[in-house]
């Protein structure tokens, strides 16, 4: 506790040379006083410790568990109803497509979105109601998007279900409203100098914002993006609701084709009864683990490379 | 097929008349010397020209197409073979465009194979003459643009504006998300209500699709057991946890903890929000669930169920601690320093500052924190689909197995009855209200937020 980044905070009362201080009561009552403190940050501690004591616990029964199963064929394999064959490849693959049409959908038409808003918008009643969709869309429950993937584009349009199509266009209209919040604090935060300088030197407003205030965002934007879609690649709830629990053997060759998805591969693995998938699910929580490790690395990398504070 | 080339074809098109564009632009700018737009400007405004409309028009082909097909195909004389039953004639048509698209394909009816050569016919009939539309309106498009290649036409400003209405239509489509969510959730759900009167579906207390015959329906679908579930989970025991623990972490970290330390307790907290909601789901259903049973088993409970709202609410509450977290962290910075400051000068100690100074200041912005986390907590659904189980029932016993509205609307959907069935329409009438109730949650907490940063600005 008395090390030397937590001295600052340790600063009690202490009980000056007045004599008034000095009675037995006044001294009990300003110890009574530190213990209070003392006992209130111990419990600010404790609940750090707790909630880190969790994350831990669940980190070290998963790697127990799972880092038996990490082998090349389970890399490389994938879903079977034997648990020694079962692979993630498979499904893995299933993820990677899912992510690039999300990724292709959602980025650009979230930066769009994110430099109308924040440089061209006229403030009308109309784009007050995009920015409270908006809004409200990023705090809208994940499910219920796998209600509209499943209403709208296999009901309605008769995409073909289980494919990553529809995974990654329901998980780019969830991950869309993210990329725009991100976009638009990163744009805001670029000074208006630089604008004013490229207007003042002939730019039209639409070089200035393409040339000049744009690749000074982009870092920001890619950070907010990729958080996006590490979010959309641990997401399950949407993707039930459009059917992606297919049971794949092979490995799905394009975007239309049945898969699943790594996060829905640890779902069906988790209700299967015999016991080798225990081993299989932690294994595969492992591999998405590392996969989102790497995600948030590269964002933490990229703000810390690029941010600039002006 | 020949639609997807023809695709092709249009971009390419297009290339070529970028290229085009801007060597005759570069001409004039070296003949003439001033120009009003670089030759750069001119080519997009060419290319925007020839794959715009040609788009449009590919677009409008592609959704008359099969209109045109099929009124092509009824006409053929081995239409008149067909069963007059609209069921089996749709299944049939459906079975020769299946042939038409890929010979190999085995037909379950004969007649399909006769009727896949008209299908194909037709196909590659409207086919061609779609094709020839797109180019037409490409080369029109292209060739009056390019007309328009001199010195003083504004190439710039043309280019900008179909920009401009680029990023237009891409900010719209935030709205026409909420209004597919809107539509497509009242629509599905108006059909529910015909079945069962939402009166009977929002204050019944008997849920069990399970056994609902048209005899009954009303008596199957009242979903009060899976609101209070979802309550009892979501926003009692969850709370119960990520509350107290949220909030003192936010207290320590702004409050205690030096620099150093928080910029590495921070991130560690984030890592559980980063970790995906069904890996939360297993560790509840494999680890704490047993835990919490045995426990109820030794309070001498009967028969404890392994499925319990407790482990579900439990680990829903962990997760949600670093949300809470960091909402109460914000909260806790919009209060002006000169307040904690100006209690401190008095001698108050730093936990009576934070107690009788900074958390009331702060109140507003954490209640509206707390809404956001129950609104996120009750539409949480992997943890309770893999620990809370499947029993709507009535019950403040945190060791019973429980239902939210999250479970079942997984569990009316994923199994293989008909699309129009009540059970599975029942999903979106849930959907529709956990939609309704999160968004009335996250615009009071937005609204409640707004105006607290404000008062101390």
């Amino acid at each position: 506790m008395s090390n030397a980044g937590l001295s600052n905070a340790r600063s009690g009362i202490e009980p000056l040379g007045n004599a008034r201080w000095q009675t037995p009561e006044a001294k009990r009552r300003i110890a009574r006083r530190n213990a209070a403190e003392r006992r209130f940050k111990l419990i600010g501690l404790g609940a750090i410790a707790l909630s880190l004591a969790f994350l831990a616990l669940l980190l070290v029964i998963m790697l127990k568990n799972g880092l038996g199963g990490l082998d090349w064929n389970f890399l490389s394999g994938s879903d079977s109803t034997d648990p020694d064959i079962a692979g993630v490849w498979g499904a893995a693959k299933g993820s990677l497509l899912t992510m690039l049409v999300t990724l292709l959908l959602s980025f650009p038409m979230g930066v769009l979105a994110a430099i109308y808003l924040e440089e061209f918008a006229p403030r009308s009643r109309w784009i007050e109601w995009i920015e409270v969709s908006i809004n409200n869309l990023a705090a809208v429950p994940s499910i219920i998007f796998g209600l509209l993937g499943l209403a709208v584009f296999i009901n309605t349009l008769g995409m073909p279900r289980s494919s990553p199509l529809v995974g990654g266009l329901t998980l780019a209209l969830m991950t869309m409203p993210v990329i725009v919040i991100s976009g638009r604090n990163a744009i805001k935060a670029v000074p208006p100098s630089i604008r004013d300088a490229a207007l003042a030197i002939g730019a039209s407003k639409m070089q200035t914002v393409f040339h000049h205030v744009l690749p000074l965002a982009l870092p920001g934007i890619l950070t907010g993006t990729i958080i996006g879609m590490a979010r959309a690649l641990g997401e399950t709830a949407p993707l039930l609701m459009i059917g992606m629990r297919a049971f794949v053997v092979t490995p799905p060759g394009g975007i239309t084709d049945p898969s699943s998805v790594l996060p829905m591969q640890i779902f069906l693995w988790s209700d299967e009864i015999k016991s080798g998938f225990v081993q299989n699910t932690s294994a595969a929580i492992i591999v998405l683990l590392i996969f989102l490790l790497a995600m948030n690395g590269l964002a933490i990398y990229l703000r810390n490379k690029f941010e600039v504070r002006w | 097929m020949i639609l997807t080339g023809v695709l092709l074809a249009v971009l390419g098109l297009g290339l070529v008349g970028w290229f085009a564009a801007r060597g005759r632009a570069r001409l004039l700018h070296t003949g003439r010397g001033t120009m009003h737009s670089m030759p750069g400007y001119h080519a997009w405004h060419v290319a925007l020209w020839i794959v715009v409309p040609a788009l449009i028009a590919w677009g409008a082909w592609q959704a008359i197409m099969p209109g045109l097909v099929d009124g092509a195909v009824m006409a053929d004389p081995a239409a008149a073979q067909l069963p007059a039953d609209p069921m089996s004639r749709a299944a049939i048509l459906a079975e020769a465009k299946a042939i038409a698209d890929n010979p190999d394909t085995v037909a379950f009816n004969p007649l399909s194979n006769a009727m896949s050569v008209p299908v194909r016919d037709a196909h590659s009939r409207f086919g061609l003459i779609g094709a020839l539309l797109v180019a037409i309106v490409a080369l029109a498009g292209g060739g009056w643009a390019f007309t328009r290649i001199r010195a003083n036409f504004p190439a710039r400003t043309q280019v900008e504006r179909g920009i401009l209405a680029l990023l237009l239509i891409a900010s719209l489509m935030a709205i026409l998300t909420t209004f597919g969510i809107v539509g497509s959730l009242l629509f599905e759900a108006g059909l529910f209500f015909r079945d069962v009167s939402p009166i009977d579906f929002l204050t019944g207390i008997h849920w069990s699709p399970g056994n609902a015959r048209s005899d009954n329906l009303a008596d199957s679908f009242g979903a009060v057991p899976l609101f209070w579930g979802t309550i009892y989970i979501g926003a009692i025991i969850a709370m119960i946890v990520a509350i107290p623990l949220g909030l003192m972490s936010a207290v320590y970290l702004t409050q205690y903890a030096s620099s150093t330390v928080r910029k590495w307790l921070k991130p560690m907290l984030e890592i559980l929000a980063g970790i995906p909601t069904v890996v939360y789901g297993y560790f509840a259903a494999l680890t704490v669930a047993p835990i919490f049973r045995d426990f109820a088993g030794s309070l001498g409970m009967a028969n404890p169920s392994t499925e319990s709202a407790l482990a579900a609410g439990v680990v829903m509450g962990v997760m949600i601690i670093p949300f809470v977290s960091s909402m109460a962290d914000d909260a806790l910075a919009a209060v002006p320093r000169a307040m904690s400051d100006g209690s401190l000068a008095m001698g108050a100690t730093r936990s009576e500052t934070i107690k009788k100074v900074l958390l009331p200041a702060a109140l507003p912005g954490i209640v509206a924190g707390v809404m956001l986390a129950v609104s996120r907590a009750i539409g949480e659904t992997m943890i309770v689909v893999m620990a809370a189980g499947a029993a709507a029932r009535l019950s403040l016993n945190p060791f019973d197995s429980m239902t939210t509205v999250t479970y079942q609307i997984v569990q009316m959907l994923t199994g293989d009855q008909e699309f129009n069935s009540p059970k599975t329409l029942s999903a979106f009438a849930l959907g529709l209200v956990l939609f309704i109730v999160t968004l009335i949650l996250n615009i009071i907490a937005l609204r409640v937020v707004k105006r607290f940063r404000e008062a101390y600005e």
